[in-house]
């Protein structure tokens, strides 16, 4: 039987919800095409992940273990993913676009002589084909993507498909894999990681994003105190990331990250369109602003002209009311 | 280092590139410096280049990729009233043929075409590796030398040439710098273009305008536009947008305390205006001071030692109200001080005494002659009679012209007088009359 | 170290109007950039390498006029059609019998946001790196790369020969100078024919992406502003506060 094979990644102990996302679809377009789904996963511990894996219902879950993964790398990772797309064949190999994801991508096509369509919004599985809407020109346009090649790699932007648990018979096959970590052409110094507890801003359902607007510890505790409400993540434009305020890890935009959450809230952010190809498939979007011609108010589903400095303040008091009440 | 030019252009608008065109046919060595990011990346233009000196300038013009939108061969003159709109309409297959006797352009599209065109003039001749367009670079100042001007500087970079062709548009900073203009130009002097590019599906906008090919119309307008400010407004067909736009006058718009944007959304909103844009999605909005065409306004000089002034940096543009013509000055103006420049290159004499040929040259074009001959008409058109009554009468005999009832129905002689009476007065029309005819 | 930049030519999507005009790839810009410096810092050379049409040689010029030293371009009037797998196949056999110390690319190309050629060509050529760097450094032999990852950033340390893609969020590329843009015209660019390539994959049309939903604008004092959008989010957003 011809295969879909989904990789499921990991970080800090933990399952991305965009990878569930994509085993998801993979299992929704696999049972119409007759096709099994097989779901792998790399870690120094993959058994503490395979329950998580299980109830999105794979066929399989192939489990590679190795103290490698402890820590993202794109070698070893590659090494894996080359060696279960060898010995097991699929048609498709997908997995959500995360950074690891990124990193690895190109050179997995070419080490496993596959077709690679990156960054997809949608995808389908056809006959002998695989077709997927991509965006482009920072978003403003889709481009239908085809690729008739007998292995094709797809990774998918996160928030393109819900994640949706389903129980089913799942056998759990270890794969062996060895591999040298020894050389020393390439080495993990150091991980420096943005700290804090904070939301993770693909999966958070309410993100709450400041823009060169917010010029302060003042503005930028207003950003928190409303994210905080919500216990949503926050999220920064490029020009505010510069200035220091906050960790490049919160960039949404064409650089940065891409989201689509319930509710995004744009504050002092303008609106160039390579923010906006990172958050305007938010599904309702509140946009501050002092200037009622910045750009970000075509997107908001409510725009409000004015100082965020002030309205931030009561909006916070009133949402609490409201939440309260 | 020291690289001296024979020339240095300030500006990257029409009137430095028609220059620089000159100057590379002439395989003379020199620098054109625009501060925008491309040519034409900072310039806005309702845009219809007027008249056929783009075919010297570019021989088979209309042959080539990329360049000018549509030729135009259909005219139209509005007159408005808040509800009405009475148009004089002139359409002819003589305009068909090139060269064509006006193309609408597209600012960064067209500044860019020809900053290509000149590139590749220099390519092939001589200078190839020793001219240049240089773009995203400011000249902050002029080097002068004993009063004379002997180069430009650039940040940290200073640059020497034999004479330097200031270029810079209306907002004229280095003209001022060496005296030429005074420091600061009175608002009557100036008005605000204000202008969107509205796109359409191609054949949409082909079908709505009656536009076969790449021929094209330009509307003006005159009189509701412009909410009772003195100046009208503009609509030309692009490829697959238009352009419309208001000039307003700066000092007029400022008393009346009105801000152009609001104007040009209530013009917009006009019926007329608004059944032509039906369904078309802005795409780009621009703002831009632009010479009113009064001759008072132009620089003391547009020479002086080691230097000549073109285009709207000189103030050299007309508006008398069926069209602007800014960028045909430009062009010619442009042509002229490039022209002077080769031949005070080839005589080793830089002095004020040689650059006057650019003055006397222009003098004796349609640019000095047509500015001359048509000020009053400037003045007419910013007379306040223009934008209210004018209009008003027009569009009040209009109204009764074209009114059929089941009543007996006036001769059309009644019905000027009724609108007359309405409106303004027989002696004042007659006088703006006579006046009109001796302008125009 | 000895350079070699991979730079694309794209169209600018920066003005509303579309002009057609073409621009460097700002990854791209990011990546020669930081190159200059390290040339700056420790010596060496940068080169730079680019398929695409002849008219791409204005995006080579304003590349060689930031500082570099040279140029190889690689004549593909039909970059069009070639994806980044195919565009990894040219640059390899190129660069398969030249030797560079670094070869960066930038992280993705700012029209189609593939993010892959980087990748694919380090593979090819077998070397080891690193993708969406947001710093490097030189010491001694060794490439030292900031990348963002996830969920922070990783530091790694790469032997030369090595491979690197750029992220724009590592610096402001220089505008270049008078002097920069003048010495650009005498530098070489050396023309170079290759013939293969083949694209995995195709597009097959592009279509717009779907209208968001009109919103509404409100204007006002703040506090009813605020008590405006809390309203709209209660009664009728449908999100669950
Ligand atoms: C290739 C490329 C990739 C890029 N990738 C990204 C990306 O991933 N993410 C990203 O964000 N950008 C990205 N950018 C940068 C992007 O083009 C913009 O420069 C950036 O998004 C601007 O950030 P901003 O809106 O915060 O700043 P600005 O554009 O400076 O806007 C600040 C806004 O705050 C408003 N404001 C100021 N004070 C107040 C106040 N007191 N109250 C209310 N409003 C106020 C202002 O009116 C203004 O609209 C990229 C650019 C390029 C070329
Ligand atoms: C709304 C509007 C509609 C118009 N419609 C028409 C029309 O239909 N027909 C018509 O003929 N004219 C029209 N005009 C007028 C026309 O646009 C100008 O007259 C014409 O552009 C003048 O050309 P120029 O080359 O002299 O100056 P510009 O086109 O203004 O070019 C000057 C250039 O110099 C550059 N520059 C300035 N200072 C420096 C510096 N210090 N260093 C480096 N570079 C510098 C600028 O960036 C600019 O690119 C219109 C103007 C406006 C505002
Ligand atoms: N035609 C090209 N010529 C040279 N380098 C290219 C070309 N296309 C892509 N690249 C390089 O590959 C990077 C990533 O490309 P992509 O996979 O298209 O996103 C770009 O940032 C460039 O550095």
């Amino acid at each position: 039987m011809s295969r879909i094979l989904v990789f499921v990644a990991t970080d800090g102990g933990r399952i991305r919800r965009a990878s569930l996302e994509v085993l998801s679809q993979a299992r929704e377009q696999a049972r119409d095409l007759g096709l099994a789904v097989d779901a792998v996963v790399l870690s120094d511990d993959p058994d503490s992940h395979v329950d998580a894996i299980a109830a999105y219902g794979p066929d399989r879950i192939l489990t590679v273990q190795h103290g490698a993964f402890a820590q993202h790398r794109n070698q070893p990772v590659l090494a894996a993913l080359a060696h279960v797309i060898k010995e097991t064949g699929p048609r498709v190999v997908l997995m959500a676009s995360t950074e690891a994801a990124k990193d690895v991508l190109g050179a997995l096509a070419v080490r496993s002589g596959a077709a690679a369509i990156p960054d997809v919004a949608s995808f389908e599985i056809k006959g002998d084909s695989v077709s997927a809407l991509r965006p482009v020109m920072a978003a403003k346009q889709l481009a239908r993507t085809t690729s008739d090649a007998s292995t094709v790699l797809v990774s998918v932007r996160s928030g393109s498909y819900e994640a949706v648990p389903e129980s089913g018979e799942t056998s759990v096959e270890p794969i062996a894999f060895s591999y040298d970590d020894s050389d020393p052409a390439m080495v993990l110094r150091e991980i420096l990681t943005a700290g804090g507890d904070a939301v993770d801003l693909n999966e958070a359902r309410v993100v709450v994003a400041a823009g060169r607007g917010v010029k302060d510890q003042e503005g930028k505790a207003l950003v928190e105190e409303l994210a905080g409400l919500f216990g949503g993540a926050i999220g920064a434009s490029r020009a505010v990331v510069e200035l220091g305020l906050f960790p490049a890890t919160t960039q949404i935009g064409q650089t940065g990250k891409v989201v689509s959450p319930e509710l995004y809230f744009a504050v002092g952010i303008s609106g160039a369109i390579q923010h906006v190809a990172g958050m305007s498939n938010s599904r309702v979007i509140v946009a501050i602003n002092k200037d009622a011609d910045a750009p970000i108010f075509q997107y908001a589903t409510y725009g409000l002209v004015g100082d965020l400095y002030k309205i931030l303040p009561p909006l916070i008091a009133g949402l609490k009311a409201a939440k309260a009440g | 280092m020291e690289e001296r030019f024979d020339c240095i252009i300030v500006g990257g608008g029409i009137a430095g590139l028609s220059a620089a065109m000159l100057l590379a046919r002439a395989g003379k060595r020199f620098l054109l410096i625009e501060r925008g990011e491309f040519c034409g990346s900072k310039n806005v233009s309702g845009g219809v280049l007027w008249g056929t000196d783009l075919e010297r300038l570019v021989p088979g013009y209309w042959e080539m990729e990329g360049g000018f939108d549509r030729f135009v061969n259909h005219r139209r003159l509005s007159f408005m009233d808040p509800g009405s709109c009475f148009s004089v309409d002139f359409k002819s297959d003589h305009f068909d043929q090139p060269p064509y006797q006006g193309v609408t352009v597209l600012r960064a599209r067209f500044d860019q075409w020809l900053a290509e065109q000149v590139e590749a003039v220099i390519e092939a001749g001589p200078m190839a590796e020793e001219s240049f367009l240089a773009t995203n670079v400011l000249v902050e100042e002029l080097l002068q030398e004993d009063g004379r001007v002997v180069g430009i500087r650039a940040g940290e970079e200073e640059f020497y040439a034999n004479t330097v062709i200031l270029a810079e548009g209306v907002n004229n900073l280095l003209t001022r710098q060496i005296g030429l203009e005074a420091e600061y130009v009175p608002a009557d002097h100036v008005a605000v273009g204000v202008k969107e590019v509205i796109s359409f599906d191609r054949k949409v906008l082909e079908d709505r305008f009656q536009l076969r090919g790449r021929s094209g119309l330009t509307n003006e307008f005159v009189g509701a536009c412009s909410e009772g400010v003195d100046g009208g407004g503009f609509l030309y067909t692009n490829e697959s947008s238009v352009s419309i736009g208001l000039v307003l006058g700066m000092a007029d718009l400022r008393d009346k305390g009105l801000a152009p944007y609001d104007v040009l959304n209530t013009f917009k909103a006009h019926p007329a205006v608004a059944d032509m844009l039906q369904g078309g999605e802005v795409v780009e909005y621009s703002a831009h001071v632009v010479s009113t065409g009064d001759i008072r306004g132009m620089p003391s000089e547009i020479y002086a030692d080691g230097v000549m002034v073109a285009g709207e940096a000189a103030h050299l543009l007309l508006n008398a109200g069926k069209a602007i013509q800014g960028m045909d000055f430009a062009m010619r103006s442009g042509m002229l001080a490039a022209e002077t420049a080769i031949a005070a290159n080839d005589a080793g004499d830089f002095s004020a005494a040689r650059l006057k040929d650019y003055r006397t040259a222009l003098d004796a074009s349609y640019v000095m002659q047509d500015m001359r001959s048509f000020q009053d008409a400037v003045h007419l058109l910013h007379s306040p009679a223009m934008h209210e009554k004018v209009p008003n009468v027009i569009c009040d005999f209009g109204r009764q012209f074209f009114t059929v009832r089941n009543e007996p129905t006036p001769k059309a002689a009644k019905m000027m007088r009724t609108a007359i009476k309405r409106h303004a007065s027989y002696w004042e029309l007659v006088k703006l009359g006579a006046k009109a005819a001796r302008a125009l | 170290m000895r350079f070699c930049v991979c730079i694309k030519q794209v169209p600018d999507i920066s003005t509303a109007v579309q002009t057609g005009r073409m621009v460097l790839n700002a990854y791209d810009a990011s990546a020669v950039e930081e190159a200059l410096v390290l040339k700056e810092a420790h010596g060496g050379t940068v080169d730079l390498l680019l398929v695409g049409p002849e008219t791409a040689r204005e995006t080579i010029r304003k590349a060689l006029a930031m500082g570099a030293d040279s140029a190889t371009h690689i004549v593909r009037p039909d970059v069009g059609d070639l994806d980044s797998s195919a565009v990894a196949e040219i640059l390899a056999e190129h660069l398969a019998d030249h030797s560079f110390d670094v070869i960066a690319t930038g992280k993705q190309s700012q029209d189609t946001d593939s993010g892959l050629a980087g990748s694919m060509l380090a593979e090819r050529l077998g070397l080891p790196y690193a993708s969406n760097a947001v710093g490097l450094a030189v010491e001694g032999d060794a490439l030292v790369v900031t990348r963002q990852g996830d969920s922070g950033q990783e530091i790694l340390e790469l032997q030369t020969p090595c491979m690197v893609t750029c992220s724009n969020d590592m610096n402001d590329p220089r505008i270049p100078s008078l002097k920069g843009i003048m010495a650009a015209k005498r530098k070489s660019v050396e023309q170079v024919e290759i013939s293969t390539g083949t694209p995995q994959t195709r597009v097959e049309g592009l279509e717009p992406v779907p209208a968001r939903e009109p919103g509404q604008l409100f204007e006002g004092e703040a506090g009813e502003l605020a008590a405006l959008v809390v309203d709209r989010l209660v009664n009728e957003s449908g999100v669950e506060l």
